[in-house]
C-alpha cells in the first residue's frame, strides 16, 4: 500500500492518510491481519508530522478500521465496524448525498448516476478478485 | 497530556536596531507538541524574535516566556529545556566532529547515545573530521545532532536549511520527524523559521506569518488550506462581468480567469457555475503559495 498526500486538495493530511488506507482495505491492497506501515517510517517517507499519521491511525482505530497490538502495530481488522447498522447506514447516507449534490451540479441525470454507481461497484469487485488471485499464487 | 502551559508565549514583543524597528508588537503562542512555523522575508524579525527566546536579545517592550519561565531571569533552566539550531553554524574549526559533540554533550543533563549513533549513519559523517574542514551541509547535520541528542522539549530551528542543497534539506527533515518526534507525543515542540516553507510544509502545524516586524497571519495549517484556495474557470466565451471583490487575487487570460480566495470560495464557485462555464476547477493553495497571496496583496 503506498500512500500519497497532496497539499492541493484542501483536504487535512491525516484525513487523506484515514481515507487512503480505507481504500486500500476495500480494493484488498491491504488484507485483514495485515500490518500497517508503523508511524515513524511512514511519517518521515511522507515528510509530514509524526503526529499526524498517529492521529490518522487513532482516527482509523476508532472507526473500527485497524486496530493496535501492543508492541506489534496496527493491523488491519476483520470486516466488522462495532458501529450499529442504523449508524453505519447514517454515516453512508451522508457520503452518498455529497454525491448526489455534486451530481445535480455536475448535471448527471439520475440513471446515469445510478448506472455510475454499478459501474463503480464492479470496478470495486474486479481490483478484490484480482488481489485474491495474486494471493492465491 | 498536554500541559496548559505554552511552550512559547510572545506577548507585544518589540525590538529595535537603533532607530530600525525590527520586531513589533508581537504576540503568538505555541502549546507544547505543536510544530509552529514562522514564515518570513529575509529581515521580516524572525531571528531578532527567537533571539529574544534565548536571551540573546531582551525584549525592549513586551515578554516572552518559555514553558511559564522569563529566559532574561531563568536562563539556565531554559536553555536546559530548548536546543538551538542557528542560521550560520560555527564550531571551533580545529575541533574534530567527534570531540564536539562530547564538549557539546558536556554541558547537558542528559544525551541519546542511541539517537547520536543513528544519526552519525544516517549523514554518513566521519567523527574524526574536523569542523574546520566540513561542508555547510555536514556543519548543519553536525548542529542537529547536537539538538536532538539532549532531547529536549523544545527544538527552536532558525531557517536551518537555508542555502543547503535540497538532498541535505530533505535528510535534514526527515532527521527532525524521525529523530526528534521520536518522544513522549505532546512533549516534543518545534519552533522553526523559515522562508522554505515547501519543504516543511507536512510537519508544520500551525504558523504565523510576519512581515515588516508585524505579524500578518496566524492559522492552523489544516484550515488554511482548507481557506485558500485558487479557482480557475474557462468560459465558451469572454468571461462575464462579476463582482470579484472578495478575491484576493484575480488573473484574466482571453476566456480564463484565475482566482484567489480566502474564505469566500463557496460563493464564488456559485456565483461563477451559474455562468455555464466549460471547465471550473479549485485547489487549495500550499502554505508557501499562501505566504506569497498574503504578502503581494
Amino acid at each position: 500500500m503506498l500512500i500519497l498526500i497532496s497539499f492541493k486538495s484542501g483536504t487535512p493530511i491525516y484525513l487523506q492518510i484515514v481515507e487512503q488506507v480505507k481504500a486500500a482495505a476495500s480494493s484488498g491492497a491491504l488484507q485483514p491481519g495485515e500490518a500497517l506501515p508503523s508511524i515513524r517510517p511512514l511519517a518521515e517517507e511522507l515528510r509530514v508530522n509524526r503526529n499526524t499519521v498517529a492521529k490518522a491511525y487513532s482516527e482509523l482505530e476508532n472507526q473500527g478500521v485497524i486496530e493496535t497490538l501492543p508492541g506489534r502495530g496496527c493491523f488491519l481488522k476483520e470486516n466488522h465496524s462495532g458501529l450499529r447498522k442504523e449508524v453505519r447506514r447514517k454515516l453512508l447516507i451522508e457520503e452518498v448525498d455529497r454525491a448526489i449534490v455534486q451530481a445535480h451540479h455536475l448535471q448527471v441525470p439520475r440513471d446515469e448516476f445510478i448506472e455510475l454507481i454499478q459501474e463503480r461497484l464492479d470496478v470495486l469487485d474486479d481490483k478484490r478478485r484480482a488481489h485474491e488471485d495474486h494471493k492465491e499464487d | 497530556m498536554n500541559s496548559p502551559t505554552p511552550a512559547i508565549q510572545i506577548e507585544n514583543l518589540t525590538y529595535a536596531y537603533g532607530r530600525a524597528e525590527a520586531v513589533h508588537d508581537l504576540s503568538l503562542t505555541v502549546e507544547a507538541g505543536r510544530c509552529y512555523g514562522l514564515f518570513g522575508r529575509n529581515g521580516a524579525g524572525k531571528t531578532t524574535t527567537m533571539k529574544c527566546l534565548l536571551n540573546l536579545l531582551r525584549p525592549q517592550r513586551g515578554q516572552v516566556h518559555v514553558f511559564g519561565l522569563d529566559p532574561a531571569k531563568h536562563e539556565v533552566d531554559v536553555k536546559r529545556l530548548l536546543s538551538y539550531v542557528p542560521d550560520q553554524v560555527a564550531f571551533y574549526p580545529w575541533m574534530r566532529v567527534r570531540e564536539t559533540l562530547d564538549y557539546l554533550a558536556s554541558f547537558r543533563a542528559n544525551w541519546n547515545r542511541k539517537i547520536e549513533q543513528e544519526l552519525f549513519e544516517r549523514f554518513q559523517l566521519d567523527p574524526a573530521q574536523r569542523t574546520g574542514n566540513l561542508s555547510k551541509g555536514q556543519r548543519t547535520q553536525v548542529a542537529l545532532i547536537a539538538a536532538v541528542c539532549p532531547e529536549t522539549d523544545l527544538l527552536v530551528l532558525d531557517e536551518p536549511t537555508s542555502g543547503l542543497d535540497p538532498i541535505v534539506r530533505r535528510e535534514f527533515i526527515e532527521a527532525v520527524i524521525g529523530a526528534y518526534q521520536q518522544g513522549v507525543p505532546g512533549k516534543r515542540t518545534i519552533l522553526v523559521s523559515t522562508h522554505l516553507i515547501t519543504e516543511f510544509e507536512g510537519l508544520i502545524d500551525e504558523f504565523t506569518l510576519i512581515d515588516r516586524g508585524r505579524a500578518v497571519l496566524t492559522l492552523d495549517a489544516d484550515q488554511a488550506r482548507e481557506r485558500y484556495q485558487k479557482i480557475r474557470a474557462r468560459f465558451a466565451q469572454s468571461p462575464p462581468e462579476l463582482d470579484l471583490k472578495t478575491a484576493l487575487r484575480v488573473r484574466r487570460d482571453g476566456r480564463e480567469l484565475e482566482l484567489i480566495v480566502n474564505g469566500a470560495g463557496a460563493d464564488l464557485l456559485e456565483r461563477l457555475r451559474q455562468h455555464n462555464p466549460e471547465a471550473l476547477t479549485t485547489e487549495a493553495l500550499t502554505l508557501e503559495e499562501i505566504f506569497v497571496a498574503t504578502l503581494k496583496s
